[in-house]
């Protein structure tokens, strides 16, 4: 049985259709990485397996579990062990470093506060953020928030985490800081789906390769394969042109 | 100048005066809810409504904000008696200040709701929240810290601005003083004790005000 699979899904901005029959699955503990031009879909994707987006048709199986996003108590479910990490970090600017990460395991979990509060400063320490626990997101930096909005998405304790380009927004510099955390994560049982323009850092941690473009998935396939020998044009136009520079 | 200074006529009156600035923060507390009370329902149609409550809530705070406070008291104070509706000075004072208020309040709410940001709506979805924590964890508190500091202001702004009561005889700090100073025609003396209480009350409601702002909503603001 697939951890996440996703089966014919569409969705649709007024009468434009962001996502045509895309299917997807990931085993658990897969890293499947998204690539492809700005607009072709892939945020969108994340967006609609988290149930911020709704679909318009398809479907979406998580642990044999079938998913109905019309459903208040079946989205609930999904994003009981779905979590996602955004590209602007989305932190919540009026609460502290440790507040941040650990709003969501007490008023949601219903975990004690102390314990929240442990487990918060744990993942604060794997992320290097423990020593900013008291500061408020508009004290740091880009890549700083990244790191605690990762802390974040892991506090609810996923089993699938959906990162949405999370360094894009970074200045360059400050991409490697997150990358190395993502990669510390990649080995730890989490499927993860990761939205992304870091060619170098996909190849490297990613089980497969899913090539986007107007909505569709028009490629997919191990890491060698879709960047050494894409077999569709449109994938070997955009990867040769990525790769140059 | 051989103008002697005799301030002990009005330092007799102190209690009265006193007691008129008593008046003077219940009109603005009072005005300031239940401004608030229409500047709530304001925002939420000039936000959220449908082109009707848009219309009206936009016609509302055109009308009252592009018109003195002045001018409305006053309509409502000798036009309505003629439409069989007859307000006491009070009321007519409480009644106009309050749609002046309800009108402020409308733009600076409406400020407050779309200050806040649909990136942390959407985390605060994805992570779980339902609407109702969504409101008091995230979208409240962003509101309270956009509005806190034109909404102290706007408090003052009524503090003072009830002294336009004193026209329509009420007796509240202008009020008062104008009654004392025509009985004892020491009328420097008298407005200048009442532009100091006028100071305190202000600075004393900005400071506390302040210190609210600061406690609860993480606003920089100064207390002194």
């Amino acid at each position: 049985m697939k951890h996440l699979e996703i089966r014919g899904l569409f969705s649709s901005y007024g009468s434009t259709r962001v996502l045509r029959d895309v299917s997807l699955d990931a085993d658990k503990g897969e890293v499947v990485s998204l690539i492809g031009p700005s607009g072709s879909g892939k945020s969108t994707l994340l967006r609609v397996l988290i149930g911020l987006t709704p679909p318009t048709a398809g479907e979406v199986t998580i642990a044999g579990e079938k998913v109905d996003y019309r459903n208040r108590r079946s989205v609930k479910a999904v994003r009981d062990r779905m979590s996602i990490v955004f590209q602007q970090y989305n932190l919540f600017q009026n609460m502290t470093v440790l507040r941040n990460v650990t709003v969501a395991p007490i008023k949601i979990k219903k975990r004690p506060r102390a314990e929240a509060e442990k487990n918060a400063m744990s993942l604060l320490k794997r992320v290097g953020m423990a020593e900013k626990k008291d500061a408020y997101p508009d004290e740091l930096s880009g890549g700083q928030q990244q790191r605690v909005a990762i802390a974040r998405a892991l506090a609810t304790n996923p089993d699938i985490l959906l990162l949405d380009e999370v360094t894009s927004a970074l200045d360059p510099e400050r991409v490697n800081e997150v990358l190395d955390t993502i990669r510390a994560l990649t080995s730890e049982g989490i499927t993860m789906l990761i939205a992304s323009h870091e060619m170098a850092f996909v190849r490297e941690v990613s089980t497969r390769i899913a090539m986007m473009d107007e909505g569709r998935i028009v490629e997919c396939g191990s890491p060698s394969r879709v960047f050494d020998s894409p077999t569709k044009e449109r994938t070997r136009d955009f990867v040769s042109k990525i790769l140059k520079h | 100048m051989d103008y002697t200074f005799q301030f002990s006529v009005v330092f007799r009156e102190l209690p009265y005066l006193l007691g008129g600035a008593l008046v003077t923060l219940q009109i603005a507390f009072i005005t300031f809810w239940c401004g608030a009370f229409i500047g709530v329902f304001g925002a939420v149609a000039k936000v959220y409504g449908g082109r009707i409550s848009r219309r009206v809530a936009s016609s509302y705070v055109t009308l009252f904000t592009n018109t003195p406070a002045l001018v409305q008291i006053y309509l409502l104070y000798y036009a309505l008696p003629d439409a069989g509706i007859l307000l006491g000075s009070m009321t007519a004072v409480l009644i106009g200040l309050t749609l002046n208020a309800g009108a402020y309040l409308t733009e600076i709410l409406r400020a407050g709701v779309i200050s806040v940001r649909r990136s942390e709506i959407d985390a605060a979805t994805a992570l779980g929240m339902s609407l109702m924590q969504i409101v008091v964890n995230v979208m409240l508190p962003h509101i309270a810290r956009t509005i806190y500091a034109p909404l102290s202001n706007f408090f003052i702004w009524l503090v003072l601005g009830s002294s336009m009561a004193a026209i329509f005889g009420v007796e509240e700090l202008t009020g008062r003083a104008i009654n004392i100073s025509t009985a004892n025609l020491r009328t420097i003396e008298t407005f200048l004790v009442v532009a100091v209480i006028y100071v305190v009350l202000t600075v004393l409601a900005s400071a506390s005000l302040a210190l609210v702002g600061r406690v609860a909503f993480r606003v920089r603001a100064r207390v002194f």
